[in-house]
């Protein structure tokens, strides 16, 4: 078998310039040395939980130390302070998430709060559209972010394949979704199973019943072709009789998507992705029960995700596959922070995302979300995290991807974070000499001009200013700095009067700052 | 899980064919060749242009149902003129051909090889006039007689125009003086070595095909050499009938000589021919070059021809299985109506597609379409555009053309002289088109025309589904969407699992509402690129799927 770094594009563009920071980051460490005691990168996987219709991550993982000014403007559908399952002093989940709650304690959950990308954009199908490609907001690409890493490696897929050394499909998308995700410049990595061309595989509720007449009868004909023509249909047939799965699910349609993808994995699957889904996050309305806001929608979808989540994590263990797989889960975008009448909420900016597994470093990443006292109609949580940041970390780290090769598929601008951690052990190896960047923006609210200073162990540096609506409307500063501490004047006397977010993105860190801009 | 194997036990039926037949002889409520006098809409109109021609636009569909059912049977067999000739679209080298002129009475050329050109240009002009043909049924029915009269490997394509040309002028027409003219063209001289047939060697190839392919078909044996419709002997003496023609211009230089046929008094056999007793033991005395139109008028004096061609017809029009209830209520009516008529097809044809029989819901659907059907009918039905200029979509033609090859079929290059197997091959008849090999090209095909396109010559041929679905009655309804889209693509209703299934598709996870909001957006600004590309990718989504679905195999 080539080696994959063979396949490595030659992009005159991609030049990598290492942020070093003090040396001992663990972002700044020779991925492979980190993880090569980990088993070969062929056998690695990575499950992708994608959360249809824009999640309210708010009531998911909630930021307790903002809960009043939370209460001001979502009180109809905002979860008792008293029934959220605390993870720290200032952040807890949603009641019905005793799964990831266990998960979390169990150290094997990690937060990245705040996740989202610059100028966001509120279509579902658009912002879907950046989340599987990986583009900036304002540029339309037609590849996925996975697929342009398959690309990378397998340049002539899908001629010669499958073979004796790829006998098994890249990435398998469960369900009925086309994974944008997987998609190459020329055809999609991805094998939807659970389509009308694949019957007779793995349970399957496609294709009405071929009625018994010449019409039926073709129909069936053709039905059983072209599952036959699969090319990929032998083989994943073999490995689903083989597979096995040990821990019990929760009924619904994530946790049987899971609990295949464990079989998959357990007969021998070669297969690096998986994508399953869980629909019915546009919760406009009734997302939570008026007077008991611990139930509804919502909350069933959580808890879905939670006790789907955790069977398939235990599943994993019984397996003894654990150190094998992690998984992510991710939706479109966040809702506003403002509830409406309906007890619902509309398509908002950032939200967290969930990443889990043996290999995941433990934590909560990134501050909670600042809410305001007086949160306008349109605002949504700021984005603190950029989504490529994951995206790239998962495959330097991961799929040891080398960080010029991530920059190449993701954008230049690539910050590692430390999400992912060596599996030899539980306790989280962060490494991370905390430098407290306090920042600190005042006068707050700002009328003309106001002073942002922080603290600097002296790196790249990027200070913006975000809308309510998501929209990076000024770059104050971007560039390197000294160590030390720091003190930047901005203008603000040109934006019209409203909420703003000030993000600094410093050591590869994150933070943000809520602002007022009043009024002339 | 088998899918087939549950289904058969649960509705307890076993898959031999006698049982078949039984069921879909007792199933039919109106299986006779009467005219249908049933209700008149959009279902009934799409399935008479969907097997009349190669795939009608939502447009074609909605003016049938205007037309009602005669008036759409008047348009389909309507007189038209012959189309203009293939032209040389862009080769400069030919010294006899200016670009933009044709090139079918043109010589060779002693210093350049010209064959290439004009027979790629046969191609993609056949391919145009198959994409660009109106409610008309002569194209399906020319390449009817293409698959009839089979005829391969003919490099000429002078000569292969002349023939088909043949086919397309007679489409409509006599069937009897379709089968004389055959016989003496000079492609089919030459395909079955009538040209090389003399009196002192008479070539039975022909001869023998005329009987068991072209017109009254091989019965059972009843005897050493004897086929119940003709025996060996009437092949011999056939034979014997047709010496004497050749043909003359192949791929010829010298601008004097046409492509034609011609006869030879002295390489035709002068003696009496002495038929068998299933001709009566008639007699051909010598009858020089009427000889041959002769012959042809007694072979159709027995009814069996009539019964012959109307099967064909039937297994190209309508459906493959042709049991008793069908051999007694379709053909044997149909084939005394074409007796009535002296051989014109064309009353016969109307009477068929516009039956009870034919408009039976038994009846729509089961046809797997064959590679060309497939192929441009894609490209009709969501009315892809080609440019004007003359370079451009003669390429763009030709490139076209050539996708059926690798789905298993090649205008002018049928697997032999039965033509394509689908039309014949007991018991698998249009299944011969399924396999692995012939799968993987055509959902390629489509997955490409409804995502990426094809761009040749700096065109870009794609699926506009922006315009496509701006057609719809409420654009705006995703579930009227996927109705609609349903309606112009397969032959019968969607289950609803799967209609829900399609709408995931469109909207993952989403709920109803959301496609009106963003397809509105998208409306009120429809030059705002993000708001256009969101809802044409999740549409391209959706036609892809409907596209790979194996109901759009079937028409």
């Amino acid at each position: 078998m080539m080696k994959r770094r063979h396949f490595l594009k030659a992009t005159g563009t991609a030049v990598a310039i290492p942020i070093l920071l003090n040396g001992t980051r663990l972002g700044a460490m020779p991925r492979s040395a980190l993880f090569n005691a980990l088993n070969d990168e062929s056998d690695r996987v990575l499950v992708l939980i994608q959360l249809n219709g824009g999640n309210d991550g708010l009531n998911m993982v909630l930021p307790v130390d903002q809960y009043d000014n939370l209460a001001n403007v979502r009180s109809n559908i905002l979860i008792p302070q008293d029934t959220i399952l605390p993870m720290t002093g200032v952040t807890g989940l949603h009641p019905v998430m005793t799964g990831v709650k266990s998960l979390y304690d169990d150290a094997r959950l990690a937060v990245v709060q705040s996740v989202g990308y610059p100028n966001q954009n509120r279509s579902h199908f658009r912002s879907t559209d950046i989340w599987t490609s990986g583009s900036p907001a304002d540029e339309v690409w037609n590849t996925g972010w996975m697929g342009r890493y398959f690309d990378g490696l397998y340049p002539d897929y899908p001629e010669g394949y499958p073979n004796a050394s790829h006998p098994h499909p890249f990435a398998i998308t469960m369900g009925n979704l086309v994974s944008e995700t997987c998609q190459g410049p020329a055809t999609n990595f991805s094998l939807t199973l659970e389509n009308p061309f694949t019957i007779g595989q793995i349970p399957s509720g496609q294709g009405s019943n071929a009625p018994d007449n010449p019409y039926g009868r073709e129909l069936e004909f053709l039905r059983t072709a072209i599952a036959q023509s699969n090319a990929y249909a032998g083989a994943i047939s073999e490995v689903v009789n083989a597979g096995s799965s040990m821990a019990t699910y929760p009924q619904g349609r994530l946790a049987e998507q899971l609990q295949n993808v464990a079989r998959l994995i357990s007969g021998g699957l070669q297969t690096k992705i998986y994508v399953v889904s869980l629909g019915g996050f546009d919760t406009h309305a009734n997302q939570a029960i008026e007077g008991a806001p611990t139930t509804g929608e919502h909350a069933e979808l959580l808890r879905n995700l939670s006790d789907a989540m955790t069977a398939f994590q235990q599943d994993l263990q019984l397996l003894g596959l654990d150190r094998r797989v992690i998984s992510m889960t991710f939706s479109e975008f966040g809702r506003r922070i403002r509830s409406n009448a309906s007890n619902g909420t509309d398509h908002g900016t950032a939200a967290p995302l969930l990443l889990f597994g043996t290999c995941v470093n433990p934590q909560i990443l990134g501050d909670n979300p600042e809410i305001g006292p007086n949160v306008s109609v349109d605002e949504g949580v700021p984005m603190q995290h950029d989504f490529r940041d994951v995206y790239g970390s998962i495959l330097m780290d991961w799929f040891e991807v080398p960080e010029a090769d991530v920059r190449a598929y993701l954008y230049q601008d690539f910050t590692h974070l430390p999400i992912l951690t060596p599996c030899e052990t539980t306790t989280s190896v962060s490494g991370e000499e905390s430098l407290e960047i306090a920042m600190n923006v005042f006068p707050n609210p700002v009328s003309q001009q106001a002073t942002i200073a922080f603290n600097s162990a002296g790196a790249r540096a990027r200070l913006s200013i975000f809308d309510a609506m998501g929209n990076e409307v000024q770059v104050i500063f971007d560039q390197r700095l000294n160590a030390g501490e720091h003190t930047l004047t901005w203008d603000a006397s040109r934006l019209p009067a409203g909420i703003y977010f000030c993000r600094l993105l410093l050591n590869g860190r994150q933070q943000v700052r809520r602002v007022v801009k009043a009024g002339r | 899980m088998d899918r087939r194997a549950t289904l058969a036990a649960f509705i307890g039926r076993s898959d031999s064919k006698q049982k078949r037949q039984q069921r879909r002889a007792a199933a039919p409520i109106n299986s006779s060749l009467s005219p249908y006098a049933g209700p008149w809409g959009w279902e009934q109109a799409a399935h008479l242009l969907r097997r009349a021609t190669f795939g009608p636009t939502k447009t074609m569909i909605e003016t049938a149902v205007q037309n009602g059912l005669n008036g759409t049977l008047t348009q389909l067999f309507a007189d038209q003129p012959l189309p203009a000739p293939p032209v040389n679209p862009n080769n400069a080298t030919d010294p006899n051909v200016p670009i933009g002129e044709t090139w079918i009475n043109a010589p060779y050329s002693a210093t350049v090889n010209l064959v290439g050109y004009r027979n790629q240009s046969l191609r993609g002009w056949t391919m145009g006039l198959m994409l660009n043909e109106g409610i008309s049924i002569r194209e399906k029915m020319t390449l009817f007689w293409h698959n009839h009269f089979a005829v391969r490997q003919i490099t000429d394509p002078k000569f292969l125009y002349k023939y088909i040309t043949l086919l397309r002028s007679s489409a409509l027409g006599n069937f009897r003086q379709l089968v004389k003219d055959v016989t003496i063209d000079p492609t089919m001289l030459r395909f079955l070595n009538g040209n090389q047939s003399t009196r002192n060697a008479p070539n039975e190839n022909y001869a023998r095909e005329l009987l068991e392919l072209f017109t009254i078909g091989k019965g059972p044996a009843a005897g050493p050499g004897d086929y119940t419709n003709y025996t060996e002997t009437d092949v011999e003496q056939m034979a014997r009938v047709l010496t004497g023609w050749r043909d003359r211009g192949f791929n010829t230089q010298n601008p004097d000589i046409a492509v034609e046929s011609f006869f030879t008094l002295g390489r035709h056999d002068l003696g009496n021919k002495q038929l068998s007793h299933r001709f009566d033991n008639a007699v051909i005395p010598n009858m020089a070059e009427n000889e041959y139109a002769h012959l042809v008028d007694v072979i159709f004096q027995k009814d069996e021809v009539a019964r012959f061609i109307c099967r064909k017809l039937y297994r190209w029009f309508v459906y493959y299985d042709i049991d008793a209830a069908t051999e007694v209520n379709i053909i044997e009516p149909m084939a005394q109506l074409l007796i009535a008529n002296n051989y014109n097809i064309q009353p016969a044809m109307a009477a068929l597609l516009g039956s009870e029989h034919f408009f039976d819901i038994l009846n729509v659907g089961p046809m797997i379409k064959s590679p060309i059907d497939f192929v441009v009918g894609a490209f009709r039905q969501f009315s892809i555009p080609f440019p004007t200029q003359l370079l451009r979509y003669y390429n763009a033609w030709f490139q076209f053309f050539r996708f059926s090859i690798p789905m298993q079929m090649e205008y002018f290059n049928p697997p032999d002289v039965a033509g394509w197997k689908a039309y014949y091959q007991e018991p698998g008849y249009y299944r011969t088109w399924i396999n692995a090999a012939t799968l993987a090209p055509r959902s390629a095909f489509t997955n490409q025309l409804a995502t990426t396109g094809y761009v040749y010559n700096t065109v870009r041929y794609l699926i506009d589904v922006l315009t496509l679905v701006d057609t719809v009655s409420d654009p705006f309804d995703p579930v009227v969407v996927i109705r609609e889209f349903s309606e112009l693509l397969y032959p019968q209703p969607l289950a609803q699992n799967q209609l829900d299934y399609l709408k995931e598709v469109l909207l993952p996870g989403l709920p109803d509402f959301e496609w009106t909001i963003e397809y509105n957006d998208y409306k009120a600004n429809p030059d705002n690129a993000n708001l256009r590309q969101a809802v044409e990718t999740k549409l391209r989504n959706l036609v892809r799927a409907m596209l790979s679905m194996p109901e759009y195999y079937l028409s």
